[in-house]
């Protein structure tokens, strides 16, 4: 019933604390072993698995910085990218890490496929798993998708973004970029979501990894797009606490990461945003505001941008910004994820 | 127990005796140990035990009391015959411990004339069930909202009332009329308070679980505003026809409760009900969550955390949870509770809601809207009353006398045990329990959240005017 969740029978260790990061490949003696089928989100990942992803994405980085950047690990295997949602970075960064590991990667194109003919989803990955399908790598646009998938497949299911609500690797990339300038730790450091956070499966999925790591987490927007997550505050689910404003200032203030979240224009429509030009003027990420934050802050997005909207061009391409980091650290996090997954197969 | 000589359902009752059982009669406010006899389907006598004789009987064990009446069911038959047949239907009635259904005219083609009612009419001619069928018809002609369906001509082909449940009378204005024509031919419209424009691609009730889960959100105000428009047309009708009457169905929130509690004090003429699965399950389910919604609730009546005290203990997004209106909150579960209870709610009415698989196997967000509900209404009713949440007389009431306080006589006799009368009855097990799962679910629709769970309460048998409606395979051995 559980299979999206349930948490296999393991030896997981938990990492002695303090131990220092960048464990890489050379600890594999006393590295816990990955417990989980899928990762469908970041709220089930314990400590110590989210070091085990962070330890196999430093010897990842590794891989990625030689002449050829490729290992055998997924020799032979089927990883199938299933996106029924437009994206071109997440789409080709899962391309990517899939080929540099060697693996045969199948993309699915739902528009030119026998989706468009009203095949539904249980049947799409029944159909997929007959075709040789291992990995199924899926982005959709109603929440909660991948778990169905999760239900009807064989193999190991990626959710790569599920409508409102997860998006797993990104939040491992974010934190991995974030480790890499702050280091393992993040006690006492304020991380700042400042953006549409209600439509956002970037933030839920930060929610969990930021807090976890002990982040200082602060969620901003204008109040219609925040709402719910008062509640999610206040009860601070299985106790992870963070902090909700619309006070774009008290947020930035001694900020030690801001990541910006994109404003779709479909938010005006449904009477969300009065104008873009409002948003920009209010929540938008200048160069003026980021004055608020700490001297060595630094800056995120998770893509794509609205350059203008919710971050100035001088800030997106600014010394502070870490945004390319982001995307090339996500072919060594999603190659730890496949690696991870694959593994159990193996 | 010892039963019976009659064999199949749907034949006369020839004789049953049960002795030292727990009769409930909440017609006659009354429960306690007892015998019945059942002769030629006629309930020959009704025996209350009393000092020795009562010894041992308690109300945990078999219990009798007038079949159930559910005023809010939908058979899909025409149009769906699927997910829902009105013989399936019946036949899982039955099973639910119910004798009478009311259907809702949103088939396809709706009940919304004569010819529908004549269409349903010759089905049920047909039944070898006993189950009385009743049902409403639409309030505007093909549910479209605008136009007043022949609300006269269904009157005289012997509908209940009048809904377009599936949806909400759309426009006050419309509502208004419906409610002076109907008060004039004395039925009441029973409408299903929602407003649209605040749920909008709604998926779970907003709060907590749906932030979490990214599931856009369903608000509580969406039910007040539409309870706050419905009770204002009442009470401005009221002057020009008294007998106007306003049910409204599957109330879910403690706002929306709030307003009809204080329109009773009023004496505004509504009555209301509730669906079992908002007083026993809640949005937490969506999570994962698999507790009865009164234990979600700390000491003082907030709402747990079920992330921080390890209850998720199931994938999250499964559709057969979703359902219109939505799990609600721990808290606006609890305020159903506190409802039925002070006798705000008149009713529990299941909103039986069939779908076939296509319709349902899909993502959360793509499913179709309702949970079959109709076999496990008295089970979750009885884990309530087995919690010491709610107590068994006033559960029977909700499912037998609250359904006559809202529709009057014109469901039939049977809200008590009445000595010489057509026997229309309910024998069910406090004590047995039984697995909700497609097998044991009568219903064509197999969308049940509960599946896999065991439910208390398991039901012996149903007879309906004296001929078997259900019985359960045990009584066979």
């Amino acid at each position: 019933m559980s299979v999206g969740l349930e948490r296999e029978p393991s030896q997981a260790v938990e990492p002695a604390s303090g131990q220092s990061d960048s464990g890489g490949a050379g600890r594999a003696a006393e590295r816990p072993t990955w417990p989980h089928r899928h990762l469908l989100d970041t709220d089930v990942l314990t400590g110590g698995d989210v070091e085990l992803v962070m330890a196999t994405a430093d010897a990842m980085k590794q891989v990625l910085a030689r002449p050829i950047p490729t290992v055998p690990a997924l020799r032979g295997r089927n990883v199938t990218l299933l996106f029924y949602e437009a994206s071109t970075r997440t789409r080709v960064s899962f391309e990517v890490a899939g080929k540099n590991l060697s693996a045969n990667v199948v993309n699915i194109a739902t528009a030119a496929s026998s989706v468009t003919k009203g095949e539904s989803l249980v049947d799409t990955v029944r159909t997929l798993e007959a075709l040789g399908a291992q990995l199924l790598v899926i982005r959709h646009g109603v929440s909660g998708a991948p778990y169905l998938a999760a239900r009807h497949f064989g193999g190991h299911i990626v959710n790569a973004g599920d409508g409102w609500h997860a998006h797993p690797t990104q939040a491992l990339l974010d934190l991995y970029t974030i480790r890499e300038r702050l280091g393992q730790s993040l006690a006492g450091r304020k991380v700042v979501v400042l953006g549409d956070v209600l439509h956002s499966r970037v933030a839920r999925s930060n929610v969990w990894t930021l807090t976890a790591a002990g982040a200082d987490l602060w969620l901003c927007g204008p109040a219609t797009l925040l709402r719910g997550f008062e509640a999610w505050a206040r009860v601070g689910a299985a106790g992870r606490r963070f902090t909700v404003t619309s006070d774009v200032n008290a947020a930035l203030r001694d900020a030690d990461v801001v990541m910006a979240l994109r404003v779709q224009r479909e938010r005006m429509a449904s009477a969300l945003v009065p104008s873009l030009r409002e948003y920009a003027a209010r929540f938008g990420l200048t160069a003026e505001r980021l004055e608020l934050a700490r001297p060595e802050a630094f800056v995120m997005h998770p893509g794509p941008m609205n350059e203008g909207v919710e971050i100035a061009p001088a800030v997106a391409e600014g010394p502070r910004s870490v945004i390319t980091t982001q995307v090339a650290n996500g072919v060594a996090v999603r190659m730890a994820v496949l690696q991870l997954l694959a593994g159990r197969v193996a | 127990m010892s039963a019976v000589a009659a064999t199949s359902v749907g034949q006369p009752v020839a004789d049953l005796e049960l002795s030292r059982a727990w009769l409930v009669d909440p017609a006659g406010g009354r429960e306690g140990p007892g015998e019945i006899i059942v002769t030629n389907g006629v309930l020959e006598a009704v025996n209350w035990l009393e000092g020795d004789e009562a010894a041992g009987v308690d109300e945990r064990g078999v219990v009798v009391a007038p079949a159930f009446t559910d005023l809010h069911a939908h058979f899909r038959e025409p149009g769906n015959e699927a997910a829902e047949t009105i013989a399936t239907g019946t036949a899982a009635a039955a099973h639910g411990g119910f004798g009478t259904v009311c259907l809702m005219p949103n088939t396809d083609p709706p009940v919304d004339g004569r010819e529908g009612m004549a269409r349903l009419d010759s089905v049920v001619a047909g039944l070898s069930s006993p189950v009385r069928v009743l049902a409403y018809g639409a309030v505007t002609a093909r549910s479209a909202g605008e136009e007043l369906a022949p609300l006269g001509e269904l009157a005289d082909a012997g509908v209940v009332g009048y809904s377009d449940d599936g949806s909400p009378v759309r426009s006050a204005a419309v509502l208004r009329s419906a409610l002076l024509y109907g008060g004039m031919l004395g039925l009441p419209v029973v409408d299903h308070p929602e407003d649209l424009g605040l749920t909008s691609g709604a998926e779970a009730h907003e709060g907590l679980v749906a932030t979490v889960l990214g599931l856009r959100g369903w608000p509580a105000a969406a039910e007040a505003a539409a309870v706050g428009r419905d009770l204002a047309v009442l009470a401005d009708v009221l002057a020009d026809e008294p007998r106007a009457r306003l049910h409204l169905t599957h109330v879910s929130t403690a706002p929306a409760l709030d307003l009809i509690r204080s329109a009773k004090a009023a004496r505004l003429p509504v009555t209301c009900d509730i669906a079992p699965h908002h007083l026993a399950l809640s949005d937490e389910w969506l999570a994962g969550s698999r507790r009865w919604a009164w234990e979600a609730v700390d000491s003082v009546g907030r709402a747990r955390d079920p992330w921080t005290d390890g209850s998720l203990v199931a994938a999250p997004f499964d559709s057969s949870l979703r359902v219109n209106p939505p799990l609600r909150s721990p808290e606006d579960a609890a305020a159903c509770l506190a409802a039925l209870l002070d006798g705000t709610a008149d009713a529990v009415a299941t909103d039986h809601a069939p779908h076939t698989s296509v319709d349902k196997d899909v993502e959360f967000g793509l499913a179709a809207n309702g949970i079959s509900g109709i076999e496990t209404a008295l089970g979750l009713l009885i884990a309530g009353v087995d919690a010491g949440r709610l107590p068994l007389l006033r559960a029977i009431e909700a499912m037998t006398l609250g359904a006559s306080r809202v529709l009057g006589d014109r469901i039939g006799p049977g809200s008590g045990l009445v000595e010489g009368e057509q026997a229309t009855l309910v024998v069910f097990d406090r004590a047995d329990s039984w697995e909700v799962s497609p097998t044991n679910l009568l219903s064509l629709g197999k969308n049940s959240p509960l599946l896999g769970l065991e439910l208390p309460g398991r039901v012996l048998l149903t007879i309906v005017d004296g001929q078997f409606a259900y019985r359960d395979r045990s009584l066979d051995a």
